[in-house]
């Protein structure tokens, strides 16, 4: 699901990469926030809370509320809305708060 | 079964639908009324004398739809309260349900509510636009209320907590609902560092941003304290999540 024509806003055409989402091969567009690319591949829970373990993923996609957190390249609490994908970018579902190694 | 609950089948409902054409040209009554009881006041009330009239007083009540203007003065007339006025040229995809409601605490204009279907069970949000409630109405007030056009012939009661209630969430990182912080609030917890030191709201990974603001609201909402009168919670640095590790490496270099 992308927004291919839009009235007002141009999406210039990207270098689709590889990146993987609990272990599954996924592509996006290079550059565009990381939870985009999972969004337009039908993702849309990227973790849980840390409390109650309700479903999370993208809330207000401005970086503010910290609802998009994941773990990517192994550093976990990165905020995927505001993060743009690269290549070969490893990402793993976030439940809770997280676990720096 | 109206006889045992009260409530009336889709099939009665259908048989006193006004006509979509009707319903689209503007406001309009809807009598409710399926059973054949000595009563007429809504046929000697209205002015426009819209309503059929009733040779013998157990006749059931039939509105001219060509004639009724959906004025409303017969919602309060009718002691069964079976009378509605429903316009669905209120606004786009709106429409407005005149209502009676015999309830204590009445709703005030600008509420919103939880409206309700002729069982009572929750449809979808309501809007209270105006609540006419003068001598005229004899005790029955009149509620209008505005909801989806869809609703016009589903909505028929309301409640007046609204719909996004107790199990809302207000603070999402925390997972305080709002039936919590109310509980809170009238415990006594009544400012924003109160609440925040007893739920954790606020201190999750938004740090505040989503719910501050919903707080202040919603204690101004049960004390009467305005929010731009409230104790603010005190802002410290980072304003926006760093890595600890951006801390390390600015000593290193200072070194």
């Amino acid at each position: 699901m992308r927004i291919e024509q839009h009235p007002i806003l141009t999406f210039p055409a990207g270098k689709m990469v590889k990146f993987t989402f609990d272990g599954k091969e996924l592509y996006g567009k290079e550059g565009e926030p990381i939870v985009a690319a999972l969004h337009a591949n039908g993702i849309k829970v990227i973790g849980h809370s840390h409390n109650k373990h309700r479903p999370r993923g993208l809330y207000c996609a401005i970086g503010n509320c910290s609802s998009c957190l994941a773990t990517v390249n192994g550093e976990p609490n990165v905020r995927t809305c505001i993060t743009p994908l690269c290549e070969g970018m490893v990402v793993t579902m976030q439940n809770g708060k997280g676990v720096i190694k | 079964m109206i006889q045992k609950d009260g409530i009336a089948t889709q099939e009665m409902i259908d048989s006193i639908t006004p006509s979509a054409e009707r319903r689209s040209k503007g406001p309009v009554a809807v009598v409710e009324c399926f059973q054949s009881i000595p009563c007429n006041p809504c046929y000697t009330s209205c002015p426009r004398k819209a309503m059929k009239e009733l040779i013998d007083i157990n006749d059931m009540p039939q509105v001219n739809t060509d004639i009724c203007n959906g004025c409303g003065v017969c919602i309060s007339h009718c002691p069964g309260l079976a009378i509605f006025v429903i316009d669905e040229t209120y606004g786009d995809n709106q429409c407005l349900i005149k209502m009676p409601y015999e309830f204590t605490p009445l709703p005030s204009e600008g509420d919103y509510v939880t409206a309700t279907d002729r069982g009572g069970k929750p449809v979808c949000r309501g809007k209270v636009v105006k609540v006419v409630n003068t001598p005229m109405q004899d005790r029955t007030p009149i509620i209008h209320l505005v909801v989806p056009k869809e609703f016009s012939m589903i909505v028929r009661s309301l409640n007046i907590n609204d719909i996004y209630d107790d199990n809302t969430y207000i603070c999402r990182c925390e997972e305080l609902t709002l039936g919590e912080l109310r509980e809170y609030i009238r415990k006594g917890y009544t400012t924003l560092d109160e609440i925040k030191r007893i739920t954790r709201a606020g201190m999750g990974p938004c740090q505040g941003r989503t719910c501050r603001q919903l707080i202040m609201n919603e204690i101004a909402k049960l004390t009467g304290v305005k929010p731009q009168d409230q104790l603010m919670s005190t802002f410290r640095p980072p304003v926006k999540p760093v890595k600890l590790g951006f801390y390390a490496q600015e000593d290193t270099d200072n070194e």
